[in-house]
């Protein structure tokens, strides 16, 4: 589903992602894990297109065609979903509004007629529910005054609405406390299925004890260092990351 | 004297020659048309020079000639033809045609007790001497020279009168139709609205113009609200791209009385509204809320100027703008508080988005506080899109015309929402989108 091969990635002539390579196929869920700054978030950006970053080399297909070609929105048209690690506010639009457009936008593209009143009414209630999110939320502007927890909530909330084929969620676990950890994971869970794939940036074995992966990676200084299944975080959790990254020296 | 002043002081008296220096109006309104036409001819023209036009040029509107618009053309007829319904159906109507009332398209029967609504050229000429005490005393005709064209020239415009504790029971709602479809116009309504002792209405006033009707509107709005009165009141001005727009409102706030006012500016070629506020007792609060959109080959222009000389009044007045292409927005804001205005509460905002480099800005907001024991702030910027915003929302599948249209709308938003009324609130954002509309398009030119 998703083949990043050899990626190399600069910001203003720094190179931060330094060969890197991915295969994730459907059905699967990859923990990404790595020290502060290594370039997780920034993998995270070049797959849904955020500009600022140069892409220097190697390739990124997702379901055989070449990603970074598309257009930002038609890669969420095509199921890319990111859930960023730090959301923006957006003042004065209504949280409600933006995701029926969101929704709509997708099922336009998509060739399908926009979803009436009625039932999106239904589908964001329902939704609202599986995150434990309040409707007054809905009725606010996007992410403004929504504390840290809220906000991850939020993008949570549109992810179950626009059920996206390759979800990335980059630290979506940080700043959640514990009830809302099990609230998102079980968001996440209802999402699993075999033609979805989901990589999940994280720094904590907590995450994972909920939303089991099927592959860890390690990522350091712009590589993927080190992969192998659950019992790598748990690895990671007792050991740091400093033998590793003597690896990727 | 230089030519250029010799030529615009022509241009007005080219005007004066027009009419005969008295009509026949009663005694009070020939008066006052007198002493205006001398004062057209004395007071200071207006240029560069002077602070209160260095950011809106008026030589564009001297080099052109208009003519008095007269009641020539079958007006009625013509504003019949074009859709000009107004979006609340329970509302008293009142329709203006180039400044005059046109009842055959009005809805102002069944008035309640206490309540006069329509013309003021009827209103004066059926009992000027009782309307002297407020007409021409919030808008003085020595002071601002089109102020004294509007006197000198006036006919008609917008009459309400509320009697003491009246409160009216459905919205007003007044479409100021503009129409020169063959020669420039000069356009000039004389509006009165007098709110007594706790009286309370809402109004609308919108300005717009037929096709590209070309001319220059001179209004004069007086509002005065009395002891505890309360006037919600909507102004929605939009205008063809060969209109030239100045009105100055006078606004005279009585003790404890209350004034909102949403004012949106959404176009015409050269548009200006000039706002002063003046209290004349404690406990009154004033809200103005104006939004601006401007785009090629367009000007538009707010001024306030708020007098706090009496202690205990409020206001709050917040303006947002947007700019593109080669569009020229201004905003110039004064609250000036004076030595005995103590507990005075004064607060000015102006936020501006620009979307194109070429677009432009002049933002001076002042406050001047004489006072010691007062809360008074102000505020202004000028910024841009957020690129990351806009990712946000691409990221989401919004393409890259409609995340900037949502997040204009939402810039707009807290303005939009000063407006209480749904029906106007929609209406309003409805335009607004479609302007946007045209804006996106344009920026995608470019
Ligand atoms: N726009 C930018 N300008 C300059 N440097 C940048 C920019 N974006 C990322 N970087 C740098 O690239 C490196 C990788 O950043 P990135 O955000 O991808 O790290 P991360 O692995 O997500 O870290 P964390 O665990 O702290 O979230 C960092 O050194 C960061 O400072
Ligand atoms: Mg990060």
């Amino acid at each position: 589903m998703l083949s990043i091969k050899n990626l190399t990635a600069s910001v203003d002539d720094k190179p931060i992602l330094n060969g890197l390579d991915l295969e994730v196929k459907p059905g699967e869920v990859h923990a990404i894990m790595g020290p502060n700054g290594s370039g997780k978030s920034t993998l995270a950006h070049i797959l849904s297109g955020r500009e600022g970053y140069e892409v220097t080399g190697g390739e990124v297909k997702y379901d055989g065609e070449d990603l970074l070609e598309l257009p930002i929105e038609e890669r969420a048209h095509k199921g890319v979903f990111l859930a960023m690690q730090y959301p923006v506010e957006l003042p004065g639009v209504n949280n409600m509004n933006f995701l029926r457009e969101a929704l709509n936008a997708k099922r336009r593209a998509g060739g399908e007629d926009d979803m009436d009143a009625v039932t999106f009414m239904k589908l964001i209630r329902e939704k609202a529910k599986l995150v434990q999110m309040d409707e007054k939320f809905l009725k606010r502007s996007v992410n403004v005054g929504f504390s840290g927890g809220e906000k991850k909530r939020n993008e949570i909330l549109q992810m179950a609405i626009l059920e996206p084929r390759l979800a990335i969620l980059d630290e979506t676990d940080s700043g959640l406390d514990i009830d809302a950890l099990r609230i998102v994971s079980e968001g996440v869970n209802a999402l699993r299925s075999a033609d979805r794939a989901i990589i999940l940036v994280t720094h904590y074995q907590r995450l994972l004890d909920y939303i089991e992966p099927d592959h860890v990676h390690v990522l350091a200084k712009g590589r993927i260092v080190r992969s192998g299944d659950k019992s790598l975080a748990r690895e990671l959790e007792e050991r740091g990351y400093g033998w590793l990254e003597e690896d990727a020296a | 004297m230089s030519s250029k002043t010799v030529e615009s002081r022509s241009w007005f008296e080219q005007l004066l020659q027009h009419e005969a220096p008295v009509t026949n109006e009663p005694a009070v309104v020939d008066e006052e048309r007198l002493a205006a036409r001398a004062a057209v001819q004395e007071l200071p023209l207006p240029g560069r020079r002077q602070e209160l036009w260095r950011y809106s040029s008026v030589s564009e509107i001297f080099e052109q000639s208009f003519e008095p618009a007269t009641e020539d053309l079958d007006v009625e007829l013509m504003a019949e033809s074009g859709d000009w319904l107004l979006p609340d159906t329970q509302a008293y109507r009142l329709l203006f045609v180039n400044g005059r009332f046109a009842p055959a398209l009005s809805n102002v029967q069944e008035l309640p007790e206490g309540v006069r609504l329509g013309s003021l050229r009827t209103a004066l000429h059926a009992d000027a001497q009782s309307l002297a005490i407020w007409f021409g005393q919030a808008a003085k005709h020595d002071t601002h020279i089109f102020t004294a064209l509007n006197t000198a020239l006036m006919h008609d415009g917008l009459f309400i009168h509320l009697a003491a504790e009246t409160k009216l029971d459905r919205p007003i709602e007044v479409m100021h139709l503009n129409l020169a479809p063959e020669k420039p116009l000069l356009i000039q309504p004389r509006n009165l609205v007098v709110l007594e002792r706790g009286a309370q209405a809402e109004l609308t006033e919108r300005y717009r113009s037929s096709g590209d009707s070309h001319y220059f509107h001179n209004g004069v709005s007086e509002i005065v609200l009395e002891e505890g009165a309360e006037l919600e009141h909507y102004r929605l001005q939009m205008e063809s791209n060969k209109a030239y727009h100045l009105h100055q409102g006078f606004l005279a706030q009585g003790a404890n009385s209350r004034y909102r006012n949403t004012t949106l500016a959404l176009g015409g070629k050269w548009s200006r509204y000039d706002l002063q506020v003046r209290f004349k007792a404690e406990g009154a609060d004033c809200e103005t809320n104006g939004l601006y959109l401007v785009g090629e080959h367009q000007l538009t222009d707010q001024h306030l100027d708020v007098l706090h000389d009496t202690p205990h009044n409020s206001g709050r007045h917040n303006y947002k703008g947007i700019a593109y292409s080669s569009g020229k927005a201004v905003f110039d804001g004064r609250i000036l508080v004076a030595k005995d205005a103590q507990k005075t509460d004064a607060h000015l905002s102006n936020k501006n988005l620009l979307l194109s480099r070429r677009a432009e800005v002049d933002t001076k907001p002042q406050l001047e506080i004489y006072a010691d024991d007062v809360q008074c702030s102000h505020g202004t910027t000028v910024g841009q899109l957020d690129p990351q915003q806009r990712f946000y929302l691409q990221s989401r599948g919004l393409d890259a015309d409609t995340a900037r249209k949502m997040l204009c709308i939402g810039f707009a938003s807290e303005v939009l929402e000063s407006i209480k009324r749904e029906a106007i609130r929609d209406y309003t954002l409805s335009r607004m989108q479609g302007a946007l509309d045209n804006v996106i398009e344009k920026l995608n030119e470019q």
